[in-house]
């Protein structure tokens, strides 16, 4: 417990601190400036663009590797992971590579709000895939070949019976989607331009913060970010409990 | 070693696992703990064994008090269900365990006491396996052996400690009737080997007749009868028991067993008016399912000759009573 | 089945673009000028101390979090106390602070100006942000869950027979938990040993708060990356990220070898 303190807790208890030292109107203010408030919509809706995606993308991707066989598949489903692995920095990088100036094909969508969504994209991507994935595995294919001979085509058997059961899992990783990409910072550094009220996210307007010394007001809009990600969590949780309710 | 259960209840949370249980097992016996799932008979051997701690009451084993001594110092060996075998270790590694941790090298030990040391655990391990036949599978993985055979690994393990007591949970449950069977009959001839007082938990009444000396019913936490097979088949004290361990027949509302009734072919003094609706021949015996009016049936147990002598056939009309030696209980 | 095809078509499409090709041009660009060129980005003074700074870092925080995830995993399964749920949420909470935050949070504890505990320790001559120990601090909380969470499941997947057993057959509770319990998790334990190592590696938005990124003395390789593009030396930067990206597939390599063992036992 002690450990946990030390390393977690206690630093986390002073970013709370810090952010009232001088009193809830500063802290009010310093949240709702004008440049905290842009980086922190464009976050939170940059996330929400990618949980979307990624809940469509992802059970996509769990499908194929579960119950599709094609050579290579192997290495694929490990490069799922790659994300997860990889240093954000050097995501930043990569999608640079291919998705900036120097892009061999041609794709320029550095410093856009694309670029943004491009990064939270990336880093969020095993999330929902992994979620899904072993749900996907135990399903009992005998619930479709029901259905199947009881007259239901291929569509309806996904939409009626494997999606309410998948259900509870895409939630779950969406949730966790979400709060990683709330506070994602590496990936976006270099591919973003971080640009003031256009490209800059809440993670990099509070980095700013810090840099030019002003702790207040970047311990306040972390607490905002913190309750933010906290928050989502819960809520994703609780959604995702609730669906897993419904299917028992 | 004895063992004396002097009034222990145990509860958790709202259900009454044991209630006020009192029970004296002999040294050297072999028991069984009998009853439906529920009925509190786990409780009562983990109890024993140290693995819980009863809210109130004593367990004493060879005459002392045990109730406050951790499982480790007991002395008791105790065989899961679910064998509880070190998956992570060979046959050998885990029959040799309870040695292995007691004899820990010290240091300033000579090296030649040290390997004399694991000499004598290793030819104790050979001993045992012998014992209980997987001589050969020493250096085999429990993932590599039968359920069978992983059962009686877990025993040559719980043995190898020299137990005071041994404490076998539904030890069969997991396994399929026919090595259910072998291992039964099994066991008791380990007992006639080994003499050590022996406990096991069981809700098959055919595996607690066929195997214990002494049979304890238990059901919701409290001791309903305590006796040789013989004495609850024959004698049962309450219906509960009358019920569980053998078939019975209600007939003019008490319980007796289908093969203590008598059919007569005429009324007479004690008889109840029945008819019957089918005979089966399961090869020796022949069994007589009758209607007793009023919707309710019964049936009764004959032996072959009998039904012949009697010209036993569908849709007659006879009288059932219960045979003179017979004590039937009232329902 | 037509739309098979389809689906396969689609998803793998997807994930070439948004994770192979991107990755796959690391490696093309970081030897765009040669693989000598490469070679001596990464093998400047600079480069050099910056793989060792994250050396150190991996080095400190995976065996403490290691021991810390295995003793916390053992109290959340097999212990009942009071706070024994908050404890378990509390350690996923990593997971939900923003790296910035963490370094944020550091540098409020442990700053040298008006840090609670930072003041009391610059007194004793010892320094945190702005140099090792606060790097390696924020290192150690983000990757202080895996550890955990990998060795819960399998705790309780295991039960508690084995170790009820060992108790029967005279063993303590130190014999059982490193002769029985250890053992028996052994697995999930090296899973998470290697989620917390890659993480580790990859740490760059606390250590970018706290480390002041002095080259050549308080840089790791992810700041290393930043600091070449910044000074438009793409080749460093690309040929740095290359080496990173190398020890992530291989992190993949050994996480791929785990799992199925641990999905095993």
């Amino acid at each position: 417990m002690t450990y946990l303190g030390v390393v977690a807790l206690i630093p986390l208890a002073a970013v709370v601190a810090k952010s009232l030292e001088a009193g809830l109107d500063t802290f009010w203010s310093a949240v709702t400036n004008d440049q905290a408030v842009a980086s922190l919509r464009l976050t939170l809706i940059a996330s929400l663009i990618v949980v979307i995606v990624n809940a469509l993308a992802g059970t996509l991707i769990a499908w194929v590797l579960v119950r599709d066989d094609f050579p290579g598949k192997g290495i694929v489903n490990s490069l799922i992971d790659l994300p997860f692995a990889l240093p954000t920095i050097v995501a930043s990088l990569t999608l640079l590579a291919f998705y900036g100036p120097d892009s061999p094909v041609g794709i320029d969508v550095a410093f856009t709000k694309v670029a943004v969504v491009l990064a939270l994209l990336f880093v969020t991507l095993p999330f929902v895939v992994r979620a899904v994935q072993p749900v996907l595995l135990e399903l009992d294919r005998e619930m479709e070949q029901a259905a199947e001979s009881l007259g239901a085509s291929r569509a309806t058997v996904f939409r009626r019976i494997v999606l309410p059961n998948l259900l509870p899992a895409i939630i779950a990783g969406g949730g966790l989607a979400f709060a990683r990409a709330v506070g994602e910072f590496g990936s976006l550094v270099l591919i973003t331009g971080n640009i003031p009220f256009d490209t800059q996210a809440a993670s990099v307007f509070i980095f700013g913060q810090v840099e030019s010394d002003n702790a207040v007001a970047a311990s306040a809009v972390s607490v905002v970010l913190l309750l933010v990600s906290l928050g989502l969590l819960l809520l994703f949780g609780r959604l995702s409990k609730k669906a897993l309710k419904h299917e028992e | 070693m004895s063992i004396v259960i002097d009034s222990v209840s145990k509860t958790f949370g709202d259900y009454v696992a044991l209630d006020d249980v009192r029970l004296e097992v002999r040294d050297g016996s072999l028991t069984a703990l009998l009853g439906p799932s529920g009925g509190g008979k786990s409780t009562l051997l983990r109890v024993i064994a140290g693995l819980e701690l009863p809210d109130s009451g004593m367990v004493r084993i060879a005459g002392q008090d045990a109730t406050d001594t951790p499982p480790q110092r007991r002395n008791v060996g105790f065989v899961f269900q679910h064998y509880a075998a070190f998956k992570h270790m060979t046959v050998a590694g885990n029959v040799a365990f309870g040695l292995t941790i007691r004899k820990q090298p010290r240091w300033g030990m000579l090296a030649r006491t040290a390997r004399s040391r694991s000499d004598e655990i290793e030819a104790k391990v050979d001993e045992l396996l012998k014992l209980v036949h997987l001589d050969g599978f020493a250096h085999r993985y429990p993932s590599q052996l039968s359920g069978g055979q992983r059962q009686r690994m877990a025993l040559a393990r719980a043995l190898a400690v020299e137990p005071r007591v041994l404490l076998l949970d539904e030890p069969f449950g997991a396994l399929d009737a026919t090595v259910r069977k072998e291992l039964r009959a099994w066991l008791r001839r380990l007992h006639d080997e080994v003499h050590v007082t022996t406990v096991f938990v069981t809700h098959d009444q055919e595996e607690a007749m066929e195997v214990a000396e002494q049979i304890v019913v238990l059901d919701h936490g409290r001791i309903q009868q305590v006796g040789t097979p013989r004495e609850l088949y024959e004698r049962p004290t309450n219906d509960f028991v009358m019920r569980f361990i053998g078939p019975v027949s209600e007939i003019g509302g008490r319980w007796i067993r289908p093969h203590d009734v008598e059919i007569l072919l005429e009324p007479a003094e004690g008889t109840s008016e029945a008819m019957i609706d089918r005979i089966l021949h399961l090869g020796f015996e022949v069994r007589v399912e009758l209607s007793l009016g009023e919707g309710e049936s019964t049936w009764v147990q004959t032996t072959r000759s009998r039904a012949e002598e009697l010209e036993l056939a569908e849709g007659q009309i006879v009288w059932l009573r219960a045979e003179t030696e017979s004590e039937p209980v009232s329902a | 089945m037509r739309s098979k095809y389809a689906l396969r078509f689609l998803a793998l499409g997807y994930l070439a673009a948004l994770l192979g090709i991107p990755v796959a041009l690391v490696f093309i660009n970081a030897f765009q000028d040669g693989i000598g060129a490469a070679w001596e980005a990464v093998t400047t003074p600079e480069a050099q101390h910056a793989f060792y700074m994250t050396f150190v870092m991996v080095a400190v925080a995976v065996p403490l979090n290691t021991v810390f995830g295995i003793l916390c995993a053992h109290a959340i399964v097999r212990q009942r106390f009071r706070g024994r749920a908050l404890l378990n949420a509390m350690v996923d909470l990593p997971f939900a602070v923003s790296p910035v935050v963490v370094g944020l949070a550091l540098l409020l504890v442990y700053g040298r100006r008006d840090g609670w505990v930072g003041e009391w320790l610059a007194e004793q001559g010892i320094q945190v942000i702005f140099s090792t120990p606060g790097m390696i601090l924020a290192t150690m909380f983000v990757s202080l869950p895996f550890v955990v969470r990998e060795v819960v499941p399998v705790l309780r997947e295991i039960g508690t027979d084995q170790e009820q057993a060992a108790a029967t057959l005279g063993a303590n509770a130190f014999q059982t938990f490193f002769r029985v319990t250890l053992p028996a998790i052994r697995y999930g334990v090296a899973y998470g040993v290697v989620l917390t190592t890659a993480r580790a590696l990859g740490e760059f938005g606390a250590v970018s708060v706290v480390s002041g990124k002095i080259s050549g003395q308080t840089q790791t390789a992810t700041l290393f990356v930043e600091e070449r593009f910044q000074r438009f030396d793409l080749t460093g930067a690309y040929a740095a990220s290359m080496v990173l990206a190398l020890l992530a597939l291989a992190t993949l390599l050994a996480m791929n070898l785990i799992k199925p063992k641990e999905a095993r036992s």
